[in-house]
């Protein structure tokens, strides 16, 4: 079973609210969501809309293809119209203007009849989420009656929860016991931000929002220097204004944990779309040659074990690790059933001012931790790197997940992918003769990559950019070039059915 | 109005040249121990060396006096002929980027606001890489000090003109000369609320001492302008100490701001104030944010929370 409802209308008039309220219900009642969200970069007006799928089976995508249309405004009723299924239902806002502020809860009233959701699971999330919920409940109400029931969705038996890798990454940070996030508001990195801000006394941390990206990745280094666990969270461009201190951190191996969450580029490009385009800066930025881990979490499930792991892996590498994300993945909400494995326990072991004298330069040093341009102690201190380097590997590789495998084991049919672009391909080729290699260490990659792609007869690179920069990894590591290509790069993830439509024809 | 301003003005309040603080065996000792084996680079004669004189007079006697001990202080140094000082101080600290020294030392203090810290600078990389960050720090007012080795030049990159530089400084980069009016740096700090003004000259150790020990004593954020003459690069700017005189601390704005106007870092003629030019009391950063006057109370960092 599989419904998709496209909620659209312009900044500010609630869409969110909607598809709140209705995901909060249908997940209680045993259904399995995911809500994309498309606005555009305004705070009032132009066109924005969510869609809302629902399974009674996990997800992790949407469709292009529409079940029920609910129209705040007749901009939206006309973009999304050409998408209806045949058949398909329309809600119209226009129809309930008379419940003012309650028009969000009619709606989701008229779109819950349709869905044969009984009005009480309604009225008992109103009272949940109101204090004076009189008016609304009759609100609902009105919207409930106004429809009728084309759908019925029987109670179903699962625990679900809702989650963004926004929210994932808060919540990792808290179950890895972060000590110090500091951030400057980008998109998409923003929203984990807010996250992470609003219970930071509750969770036992500090949460800083600096004078920009530059400061914020300084005073990270600060930070850790004096002992916190600390992370900074940013988009290209702001990761772009760290990347000297990348570096720095390279040299000082000061532990460090950065949150990339890409949009799409060059420049500020479209600022509130996706894109799987800062893999490459990601591994490298930063001038110099220095270790560091990249991660690309799919899900954010994976995305709350990760940020535990990049925690740990700094820490006690003495590494930059990179958390890297998009739009697509941080403001997404997924809706899963699993539970994420427990944090490594994180301890800082190192010196620490206060206690010792410890000293960290951006200079080459010596064993005081003063500077030298000694060619002896330069060439000493980049071979200490590159074999600490090779330790992080040796451990990520015995106890990491590095890549996963998905769909069916033995096909000869392999896609390559990652980040999150992983839920719409697992969800693609449920019904396909095909596996999927989720890589999930950019840096280190897994060797068993080389060995699934000499095992597979077709092998297809499914990639939201426009070069295929996983795919350009993979032949720098491994010679192999993987000819079959799908690159999206208009800023839009794949939708499912779309996907389909193309593996069809490709497998 | 106008003539109560004049008349209140420090020039004909000037205080007594404090004493140095008699040196004592043991400061001696502590001394020794806060430098380092590294070989010094500084050009002989460079007033560098007086500066990390003082520093290191000030901390023995905070030493000495056991209020704090050596590991509680941390250093951030910019790069540049002043960051050098890191390598020649046996302190903890991070010798950073050019231009980030502010930032990253506030970000010692999130991570253990228990440190004493200092951060060293030059006016090229301050007041041109660093900009941004000293307005904000003045306006956070972190606990910490910071202390600007401003010799109206780059020299490490041999001889470029800073935002302090005078009009018409002819370079390697700008043969037409600097085009500029130079910045007023303690104009910008006074703009920007900053809770402690001092300027000192290198050449005059004493004085130095007596006001990096009220820096380090102002919670908040002490700004103290060190007159540093570079004796290779930009000489035209140098001898200017017959010009300098001592002024009491200034607690008045207004008088602040008059004093602020008296150099305007271009002149061969203006006198120029020394001293703390402004303090006030204002609650710092690190007792804003309830979790580091956790951490304060505790006397620990999150290494221990
Ligand atoms: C990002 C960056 N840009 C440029 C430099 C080159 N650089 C080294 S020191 C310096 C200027 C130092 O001038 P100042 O801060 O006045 O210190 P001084 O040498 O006069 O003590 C510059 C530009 C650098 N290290 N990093
Ligand atoms: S160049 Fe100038 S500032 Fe640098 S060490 Fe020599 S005299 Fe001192």
């Amino acid at each position: 079973m599989r419904l998709n409802i496209v909620i659209g209308g312009a900044a500010g008039q609630g869409i969110n609210k909607v598809s709140t309220i209705v995901s909060n219900i249908l997940v209680k009642y045993g259904y399995f969501t995911f809500n994309y969200r498309d606005y555009q970069s305004l705070i009032r007006g132009g066109h924005s809309f969510n869609t809302l799928s629902i399974s009674d089976s996990q997800i992790h995508s949407h469709y292009a293809s529409i079940d029920i249309i609910v129209a705040l405004n007749k901009r939206a009723l006309e973009t999304h119209k050409p998408a209806l299924k045949k058949g398909g239902m329309i809600i119209i806002a226009k129809e309930f203007k008379k419940e003012g502020r309650n028009l969000n809860i009619a709606l989701a009233g008229a779109l819950l009849k349709i869905l044969g959701i009984p009005l009480e699971n309604l009225n008992e999330e109103i009272k949940l989420e109101f204090k004076d919920f009189d008016k609304a409940l009759i609100s609902a109400k009105k919207g409930y009656d106004s429809e009728s029931e084309k759908f019925v969705l029987k109670k179903l038996d699962n625990k679900i929860t809702i989650l963004s890798g926004s929210n994932a990454m808060a919540i990792g940070a808290k179950n890895a016991n972060l000590d110090i996030y500091i951030g400057y508001p980008m998109t998409p990195s923003t929203n984990a931000l807010h996250a992470m801000a609003k219970d930071q006394i509750k969770n036992k941390m500090l949460v800083f929002q600096a004078e920009n990206e530059i400061s914020v990745i300084s005073m990270a280094l600060g930070a850790s220097f004096a002992g916190a666990k600390s992370m900074v969270g940013t988009s290209g461009g702001g990761y772009d204004l760290m990347s000297e201190s990348l570096s720095l951190q390279g040299i000082t191996e000061i532990p460090l944990v950065v949150y990339l969450a890409s949009r799409v580029g060059p420049g500020t490009g479209v600022p509130t779309y996706t894109a799987q385009s800062d893999l490459d800066i990601a591994l490298r930025a930063g001038h110099g040659e220095f270790p560091r881990v990249v991660i690309a979490p799919g899900t954010p499930t994976e995305n709350i074990e990760i940020v535990a792991d990049a925690l740990f892996l700094s820490e006690k590498f003495k590494m930059l690790s990179i958390i890297l994300s998009d739009k697509h993945l941080a403001e997404s909400e997924f809706s899963t059933t699993l539970t994420p494995k427990k944090a490594t326990k994180i301890t800082v072991k190192r010196s620490v001012p206060g206690t010792s004298i410890v000293k960290a330069s951006s200079y080459e040093s010596d064993k005081f931790g003063n500077s030298t341009e000694s060619y002896i102690l330069t060439e000493a201190n980049v071979d200490k790197r590159m074999q600490k380097y090779n330790r992080a590997k040796e451990y990520i590789n015995s106890n990491l997940e590095m890549v996963k495998i998905h769909g069916k084991k033995n096909s000869k049919n392999l896609i390559v992918g990652w980040g999150s672009t992983s839920g719409v391909i697992i969800d693609a080729i449920r019904d396909l003769d095909a596996k999927f290699l989720q890589v999930i260490y950019m840096k280190p990659l897994s060797s068993l990559i080389r060995k699934e792609l000499e095992k597979a007869d077709n092998v297809i690179l499914i990639e939201c950019n426009a070069t295929g920069q996983l795919g350009r990894l993979i032949r720098e590591k491994t010679g192999i070039k993987i000819e079959n290509r799908l690159l999206k790069y208009n800023g839009r993830p794949f939708h499912e059915d779309e996907l389909k439509i193309y593996l069809g024809e490709m497998l | 109005m106008v003539k109560k301003i004049i008349k209140k003005s420090p020039k004909t309040k000037q205080i007594k040249k404090a004493a140095p603080p008699k040196p004592n065996k043991n400061i001696i000792k502590l001394k020794l121990d806060l430098g380092t084996k590294s070989e010094n680079t500084w050009c002989p004669g460079c007033p560098n060396f007086m500066i990390l004189e003082a520093v290191k007079r000030t901390l023995a006697t905070y030493i000495d006096s056991k209020k704090y001990k050596k590991e509680d202080f941390a250093i951030t140094a910019d790069i540049g002929c002043h960051g050098k000082i890191f390598d020649y101080l046996n302190l903890s600290g991070i010798y950073g980027l050019h231009g980030r020294a502010i930032p990253t030392a506030i970000g010692m203090k999130l991570g253990n606001p228990n440190l004493k810290v200092i951060t060293f600078v030059g006016d090229g990389a301050i007041y041109s890489e660093g900009i941004s960050h000293l307005i904000h720090a003045f306006k956070e007012n972190p606990d910490m000090s910071l202390f600007v080795h401003d010799n109206q030049v780059f020299s490490l990159t041999t001889g470029q003109s800073t935002p302090t530089s005078q009009t018409g400084y002819v370079t390697k980069s700008e043969p037409l000369g600097e085009f500029d009016k130079p910045l007023n740096p303690i104009k910008i700090a006074l703009a920007s609320n900053a809770t402690f003004i001092a300027r000192v000259n290198a050449r005059d150790t004493p004085h130095m001492v007596e006001i990096m020990t009220k820096a380090i004593n102002h919670r908040g954020f002490s700004f103290v302008e060190i007159m540093q003459d570079c004796i290779i690069f930009n000489m035209d700017q140098n001898f200017k100490d017959k010009r300098m005189y001592k002024i009491p601390d200034n607690k008045d704005i207004k008088i602040a701001e008059k004093l602020a106007s008296e150099f305007n870092y271009n002149s061969k003629e203006e006198k120029i104030p020394m001293g703390v030019l402004y303090h006030n009391d204002q609650p710092c950063l690190e007792d804003r944010w309830p979790q580091l006057v956790d951490l304060q109370k505790r006397k620990v960092g999150w290494i221990n929370k």
